[in-house]
């Protein structure tokens, strides 16, 4: 299951802010193998939230805003990725984006080539990621 | 496989202008359906050959074929009519709040839309196995098919103006809804899709948006 905190702006400061705390007891109940979250943004607080309730499950961890036109650098993914490790085996943790790059077809949040570099950076992570904890 | 650290993306693809196109002239019925997926099928070939050539371990189809990663289901389900923000300022409960709250969110009344419930819910075709077949077939990797959640769902569909006639409250419709859902999923499940993801982005509204009774229709 994937959750977020809005993805129809380019603009930061209107989207939702918050941690993943008060969703906790609704999330613990869920007969949900992964969940794929944000986590690319400070929005989304801090993985040890989740990491301490939910590590009996998946986790899609979100390593990449799909609203900016920067892409994110490898380390900064294995950074993410490195934080996720304290709570979660590697075979438990899937990289992804924060949300999808256009949910609504008429507002698109980003465009096809820096979607393209996201997508990559995510996949060198993982490479290195692999290298180190295998 | 490598079975540790596997990638892969949350759903959907930015649209092209000639995407855009099709989709707009089917929703009108200048473009005929047939016109229109194969336009869309052009589109998740050049998605998934993207994200193949990126090295992703599970591939998505982009949802080129979607409105929206929910109200496409107007295509699929009874019962619905998919509605602009901007149509609906006629059945909100308060007109003035509605506007105000888009022009703050920065939200654009006229590109959101919303899968209203107009009538008695029931699965009129299959929601996404027809998107499977299709990334199946084009693709060895394994694949994910989206879905909206049932919260989001209940939360965006129930209209009270319109809705009304048909379900005595939200739990009734929500009924209907999760049974939509799990015909779903099992379809996919017996057809061998690899993963299935139900998107719930209206949880964190629930919880963080000062206004709980706010109402985003997503």
């Amino acid at each position: 299951m994937h959750v977020c905190r809005g993805n129809w702006s380019k603009q930061e400061d209107v989207l939702l802010s918050g941690d993943y705390a008060k969703l906790l007891p609704a999330l613990e109940r869920m007969k949900i193998d992964q969940f794929v979250l944000e986590y690319a943004t400070p929005r989304a607080g801090d993985i040890e939230v989740v990491g301490r309730a939910l590590s009996d499950r998946e986790l899609g961890l979100g390593v990449v805003n799909p609203r900016t036109d920067s892409v994110e650098s490898v380390e900064y993914i294995v950074g993410k990725a490195e934080q996720a490790l304290e709570f979660y085996q590697p075979k438990q943790l899937f990289l992804n984006t924060d949300c999808g790059f256009g949910c609504f077809a008429s507002r698109s949040v980003n465009v096809e080539e820096v979607a393209f570099k996201k997508l990559c950076a995510i996949v060198e992570a993982a490479k290195s990621l692999r290298k180190k904890y295998a | 496989m490598d079975q540790t650290f596997l990638t892969t993306q949350v759903g959907s693809w930015p649209r092209s202008k000639t995407m855009l196109k099709a989709l707009r002239g089917y929703q009108k019925g200048t473009v005929p359906k047939k016109e229109y997926l194969a336009v869309a099928e052009n589109e998740i070939k050049r998605t998934v050959e993207l994200q193949e050539k990126a090295g992703l371990d599970i591939l998505v189809d982009g949802e080129h074929r979607r409105e929206s990663f929910y109200a496409f289901i107007t295509d699929k389900v009874a019962g619905t009519q998919l509605m602009s923000l901007a149509d609906m300022l006629d059945y909100v409960e308060d007109k003035a709040e509605f506007e105000e709250m888009l022009r703050t969110m920065d939200m654009p009344a006229s590109a959101i839309k919303n899968p209203t419930c107009t009538g008695k819910l029931s699965r009129r075709e299959p929601l996404a196995l027809e998107d499977f077949r299709f990334l199946r077939s084009i693709t060895k990797k394994p694949v994910k098919i989206t879905l909206p959640g049932p919260y989001l769902l209940t939360r965006s569909m129930w209209v009270g103006a319109l809705t009304h006639k048909v379900y005595r409250n939200h739990k009734k419709m929500a009924d209907d809804i999760v049974k939509i859902l799990r015909e779903e999923l099992i379809d996919l499940r017996d057809a061998g899709c690899d993963f299935v993801q139900f998107d719930e982005p209206v949880l964190t509204e629930l919880i963080m948006s000062e206004e709980c009774e706010r109402r985003t229709f997503m």
